[in-house]
């Protein structure tokens, strides 16, 4: 059996100790006009250089750049689009993170690719495969203000779609395998799945060799479960730690999708266990019909202190190996 | 009715009472003590001076603006959670996390059973009711916010943690009230974060005040409003406070199908804009509120504490807001 250890996104661009507060401080002088934007993009290559070589050293086996040159999940994606602008802070779901909310006035059209340089970078500084992330056109549309070009949110996740999947082709081409798209947005709205799956559609058509993995988090993915096995995506990547019944609805319907379980919870500084997790593999693991199947924390990391985060990571590869030596 | 109970506890308030929700902006002299102290350059005595003396500025400055029920400002406190979690036992001062762009906090982590420490608020609320024959609110953060902003190693779950939590809390609430505080904020503007955890919510807030003799508000963020209500009723306080002054929401409409059934605060100055609002425009904020309840039943105040404004931001924006509520009590004669 193999089960592939796996980030889910974001991770920790300082830490407490001084030498890990080098983002913070030339934040602060870029804004100050101390240093220049690139002066600022080298230290921005040195965090996702050392977020890349922590990951590897806590065991990962594929990797993210840790979206720190993200501001957050939205404006990265928009800060860039003719037709839109960004607007004031909103709460990131349940978190106590914020994003700033994008605003549509027209017509949307892409100026330049925004993941695309960041995968190159980090492809060339990680001896791992690196899996570039993408938030998806549900998401964007339903966390953005529409003031004109379109009629519906509906129209707004197509329109978001294309430009979306232009990044998929030029991140396929470049040589990405697997791009996650994270949708957390459907788990509180899941009566949008038809807009989900038509927007999906749309970012498919380009992903040439490369496979789609769907990530959804911040809520209880199990009343959609059965239905998010028709996406057209190629797989799955589940949060468990709202889903009490996921596990057993999983070992009940199976999936036909190879998926990513989230079990280590990337929102609370508790570690994990063997007696919370090995039940869950136990009963999720006989019901997937094809793999590889992937465990990772249930979202990005960068919800934790970074200490904490690494240790969920070192936590996350001690119990994969417990696990697979038990049953050799 | 709520107004009966304030008259029951001694408190009398004008028609459409006026308060804030809690912080005021640190003081430019405050502020510099702070980063000073932090750099341990001066000591917690001399730091605690200021924070007495911007306290009392803000006193005075309510005061002559006209407000009718005061608070202490928060001069003392920094961060609505850190400032409980850095006094209660069980709680450790955890790593920084980031909450926007390049603001990082320090969020609290649960290491053991939290426990109350003593009183953690009441020499300052006595020392500020001192200053003022005004009533001054009893200012404290809810037990499901303090446990959704804090990481939790100890408890079980998320539950177990904030019941925990509100049976600490109480403490506080009850020591404030010996010290003769009569009405009581406790604030919870996480409480809509997780629609399926408002029970629970509902419960730790029982836990909390149930047979107390004081008047209690909880102020909430309006998002709570939109996907909490009505269930939010369900919590055991006197007034709701409610920011709408960013929001298009048609009270009325929502009002309407299932009606409001406690007192209201309206939160009707955007405490994240510089702008100062105009005393017609919050008039129409009020005006919304007082068609679909009772004035009776109608509190004002900004929409949230006032701490990320200016001095001369929150002052303009307060004097703005007392000149709308005089004209309406006028009208409303």
């Amino acid at each position: 059996m193999q089960l592939i250890l796996s980030s889910a996104g974001s991770y920790p661009r300082i830490g407490d100790a001084p030498d890990l507060q080098r983002h913070r401080r030339a934040y602060a002088q870029l804004e100050r006009g101390e240093i220049s934007a690139g002066e600022f993009t080298t230290v921005e290559d040195e965090v996702v250089t050392g977020v890349i070589r922590e990951q590897i050293e806590a065991g990962m086996e594929v990797v993210t750049d840790g979206l720190i040159r993200w501001y957050d999940p939205y404006s990265h994606f928009c800060r860039g689009l003719e037709g839109a602008s960004i607007n004031g802070l909103l709460r990131l779901f349940d978190t106590n993170v914020y994003f700033r909310q994008p605003v549509v006035k027209g017509p949307i059209r892409r100026k330049a690719s925004v993941i695309l340089p960041e995968y190159e970078f980090a492809r060339s500084v990680s001896p791992r495969p690196v899996k570039p992330v993408l938030t998806g056109p549900y998401t964007l549309a339903r966390g953005s203000i529409l003031e004109g070009g379109y009629r519906s949110a509906h129209e707004l996740a197509l329109a978001y779609a294309l430009v979306l999947a232009v990044e998929v082709r030029e991140l396929s081409r470049a040589g990405a395998q697997l791009i996650q798209i994270d949708e957390p947005a459907i788990v509180r709205h899941p009566e949008d799945l038809n807009v989900l799956e038509a927007a999906l559609a749309v970012v498919g058509r380009e992903r040439g060799a490369a496979r789609l993995l769907l990530h959804l988090s911040f809520g209880d993915v199990a009343p959609l479960y059965r239905d998010l096995q028709a996406l057209p995506v190629e797989a799955l990547g589940l949060d468990f730690t709202y889903s009490p019944k996921l596990p057993a609805l999983i070992a009940d319907l199976g999936s036909v999708k190879p998926l990513a379980l989230g079990l280590i919870d990337a929102r609370n500084t508790k570690l994990e266990t063997k007696e919370s997790v090995f039940p869950v593999l136990d009963a999720v693991l006989p019901a997937l019909k094809t793999g590889p199947t992937y465990l990772t924390p249930s979202c990005g990391l960068e919800f934790l202190p970074r200490e904490r985060a690494r240790l969920k990571l070192e936590t996350l590869k001690r119990l994969r190996d417990d696990y697979l030596r038990g049953r050799s | 009715m709520s107004r009966q109970k304030l008259t029951r506890l001694g408190v009398e308030l004008p028609l459409l009472p006026t308060s804030t929700v809690g912080s005021f902006p640190k003081t430019p002299e405050l502020a510099e003590a702070r980063t000073k102290y932090a750099r341990k350059q001066i000591t917690r005595a001399q730091l605690e001076a200021l924070e007495k003396k911007a306290t009392e500025f803000w006193i005075r400055a309510q005061e002559e603006i006209g407000l009718d029920v005061l608070v202490d400002g928060e001069q003392y406190r920094g961060d609505m959670v850190a400032y409980f979690a850095e006094l209660m036992g069980g709680f450790q001062a955890g790593g920084l996390v980031r909450s926007y762009g390049n603001r990082y906090y320090h969020k609290p982590v649960i290491v053991g059973e939290v426990k109350w420490p003593g009183p953690m608020t009441v020499a300052w609320w006595r020392w500020t009711q001192s200053l003022t024959k005004k009533p001054v609110k009893g200012m404290l953060t809810g037990p499901y916010t303090v446990m959704d902003w804090s990481f939790n190693d100890y408890y079980r779950d998320r539950k177990s943690a904030c019941l925990a939590l509100a049976r600490e809390i109480r403490r506080e609430v009850e020591a404030l009230i010996e010290a003769g505080a009569r009405i009581i904020q406790i604030d919870e503007p996480a409480i809509s974060v997780r629609q399926e955890e408002l029970p629970f919510a509902i419960e730790a807030m029982h836990l909390t005040v149930d047979g107390l003799p004081a008047y209690f508000i909880t102020h909430a963020c309006y998002g709570a409003f939109e996907t909490i209500y009505p269930d939010m009723l369900e919590l055991p306080v006197d007034n709701l406070d409610l920011a709408i002054s960013n929001s298009a929401l048609d009270l009325l409409k929502i009002f309407e199908k299932d009606p409001f059934t406690k007192d209201l605060s309206l939160g009707v100055l955007d405490v994240h804009s510089h702008r100062i609002e105009t005393p017609a425009e919050i008039k129409a904020r009020v005006m919304r509120g007082i068609r679909v309840l009772p004035p009776e039943r109608v509190w004002v105040d900004p929409d949230c504490g006032l701490k990320t404004r200016t001095v001369e931001e929150s002052r303009s924006k307060l004097e703005a807001m007392l000149t709308a509520v005089r004209e309406l009590r006028t009208e409303l004669a």
